[in-house]
């Protein structure tokens, strides 16, 4: 899970594979964007179906390769989107600070994790879009809290627009995905073989073939 | 039309394309350097197309679709004449210094223009036919839709019968200022594209439907070939609006009034849902009410996301996209709205008047993607499963290689599906394959396109050492394939053997896994949703019932219009309630299904039989079996039991014998102990006695020296009495009697 395949070792220390889902419009690929490319643009982010990004970090002297996924936001796309799901380690449940109907849905996403994801998957809630004015805030940074206190999940508030919090949200979520990675890893158990087994399943329906032929 | 209102300054603010599509800063210069060839390839294919539409209208010496070749000549020569007088009236943009040559590009799109008859004042019109040049190739193009749907036409005229209010009203005010501007002019072809025809009768002449019988069949169009290799060769700027809708068929597929219609349904949909909560009971309606609400809520979400800051895409723009997104909603439910939808409805009204292009994306969505977009995507699931296997046999290198990576082709190729390339390809590209695709009339181009990417990007490719990397180089190669060209041409000439008939067969293949698996998602989701309990199943259950009935009944009474689409949306309807029927689920299919379903039974109930018999002779067997081992079993355990009984009456006596002379030689012990004890005490006795004597010796020694002593003293005493008495003898005479004297004394 967390060793590189034999092939690539000098690239990085650890693969992490992370989801952005949300509903429609909260600012997910804006903020994929901003973390991956550094920029913010409002031209390209439609996203159809899925997309992906790569950006690799360091962490306590590790190099670490985020692989991060994209998806659609609106309700059809779930059935194309929920495939991935299950090859996330982490997932940022994203929603928009002004639209308060985004933040009520994190409930129903987060039901979607549980019955698509992995069991041990680590979840981020981030509201996104805080450089807004106060007046067009619908969602108090403590009902976020709240939320994410409930689910004993961390808390973030970002602004893709103004890179507030955004390099945080993703350092702090692969700082825990390392942190359990390198624990399990502890457990003496064959990490290679891992990774293989989990880019089968975090490929979706058609990846059974994969597995075999893998390093 | 509305690339028609473009203007010259927003090209220099953004990094904009000729087409006022912005160009991602990486590609910048790569499109600086494409844009004098697309220029030239433009200038190329312009000078092709008029050499092409003018044989046609030469050789149309017999009167096709009911026109006169006289008519068709006398519009030719219109349409050169007034191209001249246009010249002035064109907008000819200067996008930048940098890339002079694309502004041909630009000014080739032309505002609608009113007639010569002289409806100016009346403004743009949202209906405007195509020039009649394309009229004949509009006819070909027609022809699949005729015999798709000639059954339509009862439906058809009772919509036109129903009035609903224009909305040329509301855009009336735009196009006003349109012939203001006078820029510079650079056309090198033919330049309005819709000017004749509004001029001429053409435009109310023969009703939509009526030339279907008269067309003559495929055959009798020699020039198709040509006209093949000038869609690859790409289609010119000017002419792409009006041929894309000839194409598709945009004309025989409309309806008259019927997207006002769907527009100004707002209210009676209202008196629906009205109706039906009152038949219904609290909290059903819900979902009906939803509907709608949800279309226009990622309609009004996507708006402003689409093609931002296109110039030609102002708040009218925007509006006219609302509705054109709005009615397409309305007209098939089943597929509602679809992100990516935006894009389509964008491109196509920015080259064509909003109702042409409301029935060239009802083309496209209904026809050519159909099952694309609805709620569960199935066909699009498919397409991607069928692509894969393209791809493994085409590329088994590529594949290996992404196959060690754990890369699925999906995670790039599905986007590139749902998309038809759009913000996945530069512009020019991208339009060159819509060119295709809308030509070829269903998604065979997809595939090739696709193809023909893998092939010239697989080497690369290969080169990658984790999926992160494959994917996102895949992904920028793509992004980045000016050589518009060198694509079309590649996966038109390369993939000549990836055609529609067999897609049909690989989709059929893989289709029953991709709705398996939807079924199990659903099924998942069902099981959540269980908690409800049984009583509200029940109710949907009703509720459902209810909606099918209803949807029958709008299509017998033709409020949905068209049979076509209303049939698809029963079907579709029909399948999201059910879940395990094929989307393209014909009578026969449904009958074959059924004696399918039968023969399974069957086979079912003679397997169970066999497999009962089956288990009770091996029970029998077993039992049998069981009886001869038990009893052997038996004997050996009994044997061993007295064996061990045996052993253990030994082992008694045994132990019987050891602890009698355990017994024996304790008593032994215990006599030695006591000798032992009655010996040390003799010893003590003894010793003591020794002691005693000791001691008596010694007395007897003490007293034996005293003795002596006294001896000695007497001696001594004796001796001076002798000499004492000797010396008396002296005086005395005899010694001896003195020895008796002192002898006597001493007694």
């Amino acid at each position: 899970m967390a060793a590189p395949p034999a092939r690539a070792r000098a690239d990085y220390d650890y693969l992490i594979k992370l989801l952005l889902i949300g509903d429609s419009g909260v600012g997910k690929s804006c903020l994929l964007l901003r973390f991956s490319d550094g920029s913010f643009t409002t031209s390209f982010i439609t996203t159809i179906g899925i997309d992906f990004k790569i950006r690799t970090i360091e962490l306590d002297s590790k190099r670490i390769k985020l692989q991060i996924w994209d998806t659609a936001g609106q309700e059809r796309f779930r059935t194309i989107t929920t495939a991935y799901y299950r090859g996330a380690m982490g997932i940022l449940l994203v929603y928009d600070v002004t639209d308060e109907s985004s933040f009520n849905n994190i409930r129903n996403w987060i039901r979607n994790i549980e019955q698509h994801a992995s069991d041990n998957v680590n979840k981020i809630l981030v509201g996104n879009k805080a450089d807004m004015d106060e007046s067009k805030r619908a969602v108090p940074t403590s009902k976020g809290q709240a939320l994410a206190d409930e689910y004993g999940i961390k808390f973030f508030e970002t602004s893709a627009k103004t890179n507030q919090n955004v390099e945080q949200v993703f350092f702090s979520i692969a700082r825990d995905i390392k942190q359990r990675l390198s624990d399990t890893d502890t457990k003496a158990e064959p990490a290679t073989s891992k990774i293989h087994l989990d880019q089968a399943s975090g490929s979706g329906p058609a990846a059974q073939k994969s597995a075999c032929c893998g390093s | 039309m509305l690339l028609s209102s473009l203007s010259q300054r927003d090209f220099k603010v953004d990094c904009r394309d000729a087409y006022g599509f912005a160009v991602r800063p990486q590609h910048l210069q790569r499109y600086r350097e494409y844009a004098n060839i697309y220029q030239e390839e433009e200038e190329e294919r312009s000078d092709r197309w008029k050499t092409f539409l003018g044989q046609q209208a030469d050789s149309s010496q017999l009167p096709i679709n009911g026109t006169s070749s006289e008519k068709y000549n006398k519009e030719l020569h219109a349409e050169a004449t007034e191209q001249e007088i246009n010249n002035g009236l064109e907008k000819g943009v200067d996008i930048s210094g940098e890339v002079p040559s694309s502004d041909v590009l630009l000014e080739n799109i032309i505002e609608e223009k009113q007639s010569a008859t002289g409806k100016k004042t009346h403004g743009i019109q949202i209906w405007t036919e195509i020039r009649p040049s394309l009229r004949v190739i509009e006819d070909m193009m027609s022809l699949r839709i005729m015999r798709k749907g000639n059954q339509s036409e009862d439906q058809q005229e009772t919509k036109k019968e129903r009035m609903v209010p224009s909305f040329e009203d509301a855009k009336s005010a735009k196009g006003a200022s349109e012939e203001d501007s006078e820029d510079e002019f650079y056309d090198v072809e033919r330049s309005d594209p819709n000017q004749d025809t509004s001029s001429s009768d053409i435009a109310s002449a023969p009703a939509t439907g009526a030339p279907a019988d008269a067309l003559p069949p495929e055959s009798s169009f020699p020039w198709k070939e040509e006209l093949e290799v000038l869609v690859r060769g790409g289609v010119p700027m000017a002419l792409r609006g009006e041929l894309w809708q000839a194409f598709v068929g945009a004309r025989t597929r409309r309806v008259e009034n019927y997207y006002q219609d769907l527009l100004a349904s707002e209210t009676n949909s209202g008196n629906q849902v009205d109706q039906q909560s009152d038949s219904d009971t609290k909290g059903s309606t819900a979902d009906t009410v939803c509907v709608p609400e949800k279309w226009k809520g990622q309609i009004e979400k996507d708006l402003p996301r689409t093609f931002p800051g296109h110039p030609a895409l102002d708040s009218d723009g925007r509006d006219a996209l609302r509705r054109l997104l709005t009615a397409y909603a309305r007209h098939n439910p089943a597929v509602g709205y679809c992100q990516a939808m935006n894009f389509f409805a964008a491109l196509l009204l920015l080259l064509m008047p909003e109702e042409n292009a409301f029935w060239t994306l009802m083309g496209i969505i209904d026809d050519y993607f159909d099952g694309y977009y609805s709620e569960e995507m199935i066909e699009s699931q498919v397409d991607q499963l069928v692509f894969e296997e393209l791809v493994r046999e085409r590329f088994p290198k590529l594949v290996n290689h992404l196959d060690y990576l754990g890369v699925q082709v999906a995670w790039v190729t599905g986007p590139w599906f749902l998309s038809i390339f759009m913000n996945m390809l530069p512009w020019e590209s991208v339009l060159r394959v819509w060119d295709v695709l809308l030509y070829e009339g269903n998604r065979v181009m997809l595939f090739k396109t696709a193809l023909a990417l893998m092939e010239l990007y697989g080497p690369a490719l290969v080169t990658t050492k984790d999926a992160g990397d494959a994917v996102t180089l895949l992904q920028s190669l793509a992004g980045s394939t000016f050589d518009s060209s060198q694509l079309v041409l590649t996966a038109c000439m390369g993939y000549q053997n990836v055609n529609e008939t067999r897609l049909q067969e690989l989709r059929n293949k893989h289709r029953q896994a991709v709705i398996t698996m939807v079924e199990e998602r659903t099924k998942g989701l069902q099981a959540l949703r269980d908690s409800k309990g049984l009583a509200t199943k029940l109710y949907n259950f009703k509720h459902d019932h209810k909606s099918i009935l209803m949807e029958t009944t709008q299509k017998t009474s033709g409020e949905l219009s068209r049979s076509e689409s209303g049939s698809t949306n029963a079907d579709e309807v029909l399948i999201s309630l059910t879940g395990d029927a094929e989307i393209d689920s014909v009578p026969d299919q449904v009958v074959w299904l059924k004696v399918e379903l039968c023969k399974l039974l069957e086979e079912k109930r003679s397997t169970m039989l066999r497999a009962e018999e089956l288990e009770t002779a091996l029970m029998e067997m077993v039992k049998q079996d069981n009886r001869r081992q038990l009893s052997a079993r038996v004997e050996q355990l009994e044997q061993e039991v007295s064996e061990l009984r045996r052993a253990l009456a030994d082992k008694q006596e045994q132990e019987n014998a050891m602890l009698q002379v355990l017994m024996r030689v304790e008593q032994d012990q215990k006599v030695t102990e006591d000798a032992r004890i009655y010996a040390e005490q003799d010893a003590a006795a003894q010793r003591y006695a020794a002691q005693v004597l000791q001691e008596k010796y010694e007395q007897a020694v003490a007293s034996l020296a005293e003795m002596e002593k006294r001896v000695v003293m007497a001696e001594s005493m004796l001796e001076a009495t002798l000499q004492y008495q000797s010396g008396q003898l002296k005086a005395q005479p005899s010694p001896r009697c003195v020895v008796n004297f002192a002898s006597a004394k001493h007694f």
